[in-house]
């Protein structure tokens, strides 16, 4: 053991020592800025995911350029690097951080005790705190729409729903869905299969083509990755000459197979970003959830402007008349509750287990 | 022969820190802001050092040792990953079922639980290695893989939280986590037993007959057997389950230190990184504190080049395998010098 | 070799070089003629390995001239450049002690791996070797088998088929180093005819060699290094036996052997019996036992049973019961492969010193005896240094910083250590040079003569050495143990009894690999 490198780690703890003596002490980000204030973002994906971490990255662009914010962001490998980078940004003084995911939360509950000046975001998180706030996307209220779509175009009056792995969100947007229908047609009978994950694309062409052989003429999703074999069972369905309909989920899916898809119930991540910016800075958020999408454009029912022509008007006006009802407050769509506080959560846990 | 001057770990850091100019300068980023970065992310601070720096380096280091145990009686344990997970999960159950009782009973035996979950996911290649002389190097990378889907399946599952809504388990109750060491920052005392099992360690290898014997079985298995009539087997049983145990000691220090529930993909690859902080620190437990630490400095400097000078992630990766490919080279041209190849002091 | 004609194919002057302190070479001189056998001899770090690292181009002199063919290769005028390349393109061909052969492959696609020819494109050039190779039997009778695979064939053939691979190049020059270390008695004969034969072809031989009659009987002139220098260059006609190896030691009275005296053999100490081939070992107090027989046959497991090495299966391998063997508590075991078996290279000599010693109450410290005591280690191993003239740095040294010679001394003396009961020696002498081989008999036979002597077995492949030393004799032939009656104590008389050993050695290899 002679060998102990000592010539190779002492130079190194040396230099440390003489430069960590020069280096300046913490400093808050608007000391170095001009910025009005500091907005960070943590995700777990990389941002180029053309998806659900783009978008909060877009997000967090628009929000520099709106205000002129400072701006940071920081991907985490692991979730041991939650409590480091809550704990930098709160540090320099950080006055909103995004974190984008559920993952966050236990760990921003414990960063907000920490920083009560630093407000904490996670997108889809369950904990509340007065400085913690949960931003849930109201999916129900553009699966709501779809459903009433669904409800108003199908022949057979049988209406599929194929969904990844069974969690209370999920079932949240299925129960608007299935009300939707039953607004436009009440005797439509609705089918439900879960595959047990969001990214499995043989087993959800399986599932819609099992809907499809049931009668179904319009099946909607909610997946990741696997929606690319809803398409794929409708569009080879329609070819069959058995006319079907596939509704997309959580973003525009309308080119994906455009000649079949009826429309797309979406979330509009950026424009939420800015939205519950703008209630922070009115000082109109914390200790609850915020949800996106109620009154806003944040969450919406985008019909397939590809096909309009073959959806009847009088139903696209019962769409958006309802769609004013939502955004005015004077009309809830159902959904499953799973955030601490929310009407109906029981402590002990709703729906354990799941599929 | 090449001999290392004094300056050559300096020269080593400078070709780094030069490699990395240029691969930042290409990235079209803010040279000057990335290096500071780096370096006030590492050391910059009080938080730096203790919350980022040190509490990094603290599964490296157990796992590290595991490796250099291992490596020194010439088994190749790359098995640590999986044995962290094993660990991992082991404590953590624990830990949450006994939750409430008070932290003097509950850590220790969440500890136990990692040790001997550790070393029984080392047990089949032992038992492999020993009786039908396959070889290590596959079952444990193998192990790994079954590990880490296993313990996302668990998650998925018996182990999630009782909402069904997060994949991740609920958190450890508080009896079950373990403190800080250094107040007002993020080091929980797990750095502490960590050192202190390193020291023992060296005091193991340098002092003990046991020691003594493990460096011999490395060294020299056929000297070991004929001339010092070392049960070679029973030997090298021991230490890959010890090895194992102290790799899983690493997840539920991890768990019960840094993470408080388990996530899936716990872990960032350290059971592999434990490889490079071993043969860095030459096998010997001392030196792989320095090692670890090193390892943990440069992921959380280049951790702050992503929020300072925004330096994505992917980029970041590639200047911590530079840094870390420019200190090897640094300390391969020191053990091509001493001519003391490994050889350990005596007395 | 008095032809004043011939030319120097070797000529080397004033040569120095220096491993930091340590000076291998001082002033060494070597002139080797085209024709000529000439051998190279002197004791284990005498530097002919050094010299021969020079020639070979892998390691650069100090200080000196090499002349290689009748160009400089080093020295006034051309300081660097001469590489293993270089020595190649001058003709240098070098058979090393350690074969560079890959087992898995046969004879024939290692003698084509060497081969630089695009003659068969991206395949072997096995026809070209074939042919190559037949013409070398018609030139010198040197048969190689080229269809088996290098891990079924003998030593002596596995050398055979090295000294073909450097005569594939045609070297002017051809360097064997320590050849016959290797080899039994009988395949020495034919190697030294063989060398014969090459010089006759006007090459130019150089044998470096210990074995003083082996060389004597071959050589044309002798060269002998002693501490680094050329202390003497003579024809052979001018030097005897004595002479050179007085040259080599340089201390005549370390050259007489011992007196040997008859003793009472004491208590048996050790008992092998219901041995398959039906030869009871009953080892006594005070007497050498030896046991001769070519390598193969068995007496290595013999030697590590018992030597309480192994749980052996009995000597020869598989068949029948091992029978009940009875040994003592304390036993010696100097193995044959000091450098794998009995050292860790990379582990100073103290740390050398506590293999096996570790199990001693002396040195035990700590709670439960946890702890080595590396103080009393590093003082043990002093004293050693010390008694049994072991030269080194110290006991920080490592143990592949010694010589062969150093090694085995260490081994002995830390076999011998306290009072051993039984001290079972494998080939101790193996690789020795006289002082070397000299010391470890002086050993056995101070052991034998101690007041509390233990039993001694020595199992060697030297039968002149099993002869020299024990008073007992047996003969290890596929396993099964013959004693020699006292009046068939002759090399001949061993020898024929040994005789069976070639058919043993013969179905070894026919089954493949052992």
């Amino acid at each position: 053991m002679r060998s102990f490198p000592v010539r190779l780690v002492a130079p190194g703890f040396l230099l440390a020592l003489g430069l960590s003596a020069c280096g300046e002490s913490e400093s808050a980000c608007r000391d170095l800025s001009e910025a009005p204030f500091c907005v960070a973002l943590l995700t777990a994906g990389p941002v180029s995911d053309a998806g659900w971490y783009a978008g909060a990255y877009e997000g967090l662009l628009q929000i520099e350029q709106r205000w002129g914010a400072q701006i940071s962001h920081q991907q985490t490998r692991t979730a041991s690097e939650y409590d480091e980078a809550f704990l930098a940004y709160g540090t320099e003084g950080y006055d909103l951080v995004f974190a984008h995911g559920s993952e966050y939360q236990d760990a921003a509950i414990r960063a907000g005790e920490r920083f009560p000046e630093t407000t904490f975001i996670v997108s889809g998180g369950g904990r509340i705190a007065d400085n913690v706030v949960p931003l849930i996307f109201t999916l129900e209220n553009g699966s709501y729409l779809a459903g009433m779509a669904a409800g108003g175009m199908t022949e057979s009056g049988v209406v599929g729903m194929v969904g990844g792995v069974r969690i209370p969100p999920a079932e949240g947007v299925f129960l608007a869905f299935e009300a939707g229908v039953k607004a436009v047609r009440p005797d439509a009978e609705v089918l439900e299969t879960w595959i047990g994950t969001w990214d499995d694309v043989a087993a959800a062409k399986e599932a819609v083509t099992s809907h499809i052989s049931r009668g179904a003429d319009v099946v909607v999703h909610n997946t990741d990755g696997a929606s690319f074999g809803v398409f794929n069972a409708v569009r080879e369905a329609a070819d069959a000459g058995d006319p079907t309909w596939a509704i997309g989920m959580n973003r525009d899916q309308n080119d994906i197979a455009p000649e079949v898809t009826l429309g797309s119930a979406v979330i509009r991540i950026e424009d939420a970003f800015v939205e519950i910016t703008e209630a922070w800075r009115d000082s109109e958020i914390g200790g609850a959830a915020y949800y996106a999408g109620g009154e806003s454009e944040v969450v919406d029912f985008v019909a397939n402007p590809a096909v309009m022509d073959r959806i009847p008007a009088d139903l696209l006006a019962r769409i958006d008349s309802m769609r004013t009802a939502i955004r005015s407050g004077d009309f809830d769509p159902p959904r499953v509750p799973f955030i601490e506080g929310e009407e109906g959560y029981e402590e002990t846990g709703a729906g354990a287990g799941g599929g | 022969m090449i001999r290392a001057r004094w300056w050559g770990p300096f020269f080593a850091i400078g070709l780094a820190l030069a490699v990395t100019s240029v691969a930042l300068a290409l990235g079209g980023y803010d040279v000057p802001q990335a290096l500071g970065a780096l370096w006030r992310g590492a050391f910059g601070s009080e938080q730096a050092i203790a919350s980022f720096t040190l509490k990094r380096s603290v599964p490296l280091l157990l796992t590290g040792l595991a490796v250099a145990l291992a490596f020194r009686a010439g088994i190749w344990n790359i098995g640590a990953e999986g044995q962290l997970y094993a660990g991992a999960v082991a404590g953590f159950t624990v830990g949450f079922v006994g939750g409430g009782l008070p932290a003097a009973v509950v850590i220790p035996a969440m500890l136990a639980a990692s040790l001997v979950a550790g070393a029984a996911w080392a047990a089949f290649p032992t038992v492999m290695k020993l009786r039908g002389g396959t070889n290590e190097v596959i079952t444990t990378l193998l192990l790994n893989f079954v590990a880490i889907h296993l313990t996302a399946w668990l998650i998925d599952g018996p182990l999630q939280e009782p909402q069904g809504v997060y994949n991740e388990t609920a958190p450890l109750p508080e009896s079950a986590t373990l403190g800080t060491l250094w107040p007002g920052t993020d080091l929980h005392v797990g750095f502490a037993l960590a050192v202190a099992l390193a020291v023992v360690l060296w005091v193991v290898f340098r002092f003990t007959r046991v020691g003594f014997l493990i460096r011999a079985v490395g060294e020299g298995p056929e000297a070991a057997r004929i001339a010092g009539r070392v049960d070679s087997g029973r030997l090298s049983a021991g230490v890959f389950l010890a090895s194992g145990a102290l790799a899983g000691l690493a997840g539920a220090v991890h768990v019960a230190g840094v993470d408080l529930a388990l996530y899936p993909g716990l872990s960032q690859g350290w059971g592999y990184t434990a490889i490079a902080v071993a043969l860095l620190a030459r096998l010997n437990p001392l030196a792989v504190i320095a090692t670890a630490i090193f390892f943990g400095a440069i992921q959380a400097g280049g951790t702050s080049m992503q929020r300072v000078a925004g330096v994505p992630l992917a980029w970041v990766n590639v200047i911590e395998a530079i840094t870390v490919i420019g200190v090897l080279i640094a300390a391969r041209g020191r053990s091509r010098s001493g001519g003391d190849a490994g050889a350990p002091e005596a007395a | 070799m008095t032809d004043r004609e011939v030319r120097a194919a070797v000529r080397i002057r004033g040569l120095r070089r220096t491993f930091g302190s340590v000076v291998a070479l001082d002033d060494a001189r070597l002139e080797v003629r085209a024709g000529e056998v000439h051998a190279l001899v002197g004791e284990n770090g005498a530097g002919k390995t050094t010299l021969l690292s020079v020639l070979a181009g892998h390691l650069r002199p100090d200080a000196g001239e090499v002349e290689v063919d009748g160009a400089s290769v080093f020295g006034a005028g051309r300081a660097r450049g001469w590489s293993t390349r270089d020595a190649w393109n001058r003709g240098v061909g070098m058979v090393h002690q350690h074969f560079a052969l890959v087992p898995r492959l046969t004879g024939e696609e290692n003698l084509s791996l060497g081969v630089r020819r695009a003659r068969s494109g991206w395949a072997l050039p096995t026809d070209w070797v074939r042919e190559r190779v037949h013409r070398i039997r018609a030139e010198t009778g040197l048969e190689v088998d080229l269809s088996r695979q290098v891990e079924a064939l003998s030593i002596g053939e596995r050398q055979r088929l090295e000294i073909v691979k450097v005569l594939l190049r045609d070297p002017r020059i051809l360097v064997l180093d320590e050849p016959t270390a290797v080899l039994a008695p009988s395949e020495v004969e034919g190697l030294l005819t063989l060398l014969r034969r090459l010089a006759g072809e006007g090459r130019a031989v150089l044998l470096v060699a210990h074995k003083l009659d082996e060389v004597l009987r071959v050589a044309d002139r002798i060269t002998v290094l002693r501490n680094g220098r050329t202390v003497l260059e003579a024809d052979r006609a001018a030097v005897t036996a004595r002479s050179v190896a007085e040259a080599m030691v340089g201390d005549a009275e370390a050259l007489d052997a011992p007196q040997r005296t008859t003793v009472e053999p004491g208590e048996v100490r050790a008992r092998w019996l219901g041995r398959t081939d039906g030869v009871d070992l009953e080892l006594r107090a005070g007497e050498i036992v030896g046991i001769a027989g070519v390598e193969g046959n068995g007496q290595r497991e013999l030697a590590r049973a018992l030597a309480g090495r192994e749980t052996a299966a009995g000597p020869g391998g598989s068949g029948g019961a091992p029978g009940r063997i009875h040994l003592p508590d304390r036993v010696a075991y100097v193995p044959q492969d000091r450098g794998r078996e009995g050292l860790i290279g990379s582990f100073d000599l103290a740390e050398n010193v506590a293999l096996g010693h570790h199990a001693d109450p002396d040195v035990r410290g700590g709670p439960g005896g946890a702890f080595l005591r590396w103080n009393a280690l590093v003082a043990r191993t002093r004293e050693m240094i010390h008694t049994f003239g072991i030269r080194t740095s110290g006991s920080r040294a490592t143990a592949a910083s010694l010589s062969g010679g150093n090694q085995q001394r260490l081994v002995v003396a830390r076999e011998l250590h306290g009072s051993p009961e039984l001290v079972v020696a494998e080939n101790p002498t193996r690789g020795l040079d006289v002082a070397g081989a000299r010391f470890v008999h002086d050993q056995l036979h101070r052991l034998r003569r101690a007041k509390h002597a233990p039993a001694i077995v020595l199992v060697s492949t030297d039968l002149d050495e099993v002869l020299a030393l024990s008073d007992r004799v047996f003969t290890i032939v596929r396993g099964r143990l013959t004693e020699v009656p006292e009046a068939e104590r002759t090399r001949e008389g061993v020898g024929a009894r040994m005789l069976e050993a070639g058919e043993g050695r013969a179905a070894r290899a026919g089954e493949g690999t052992s």
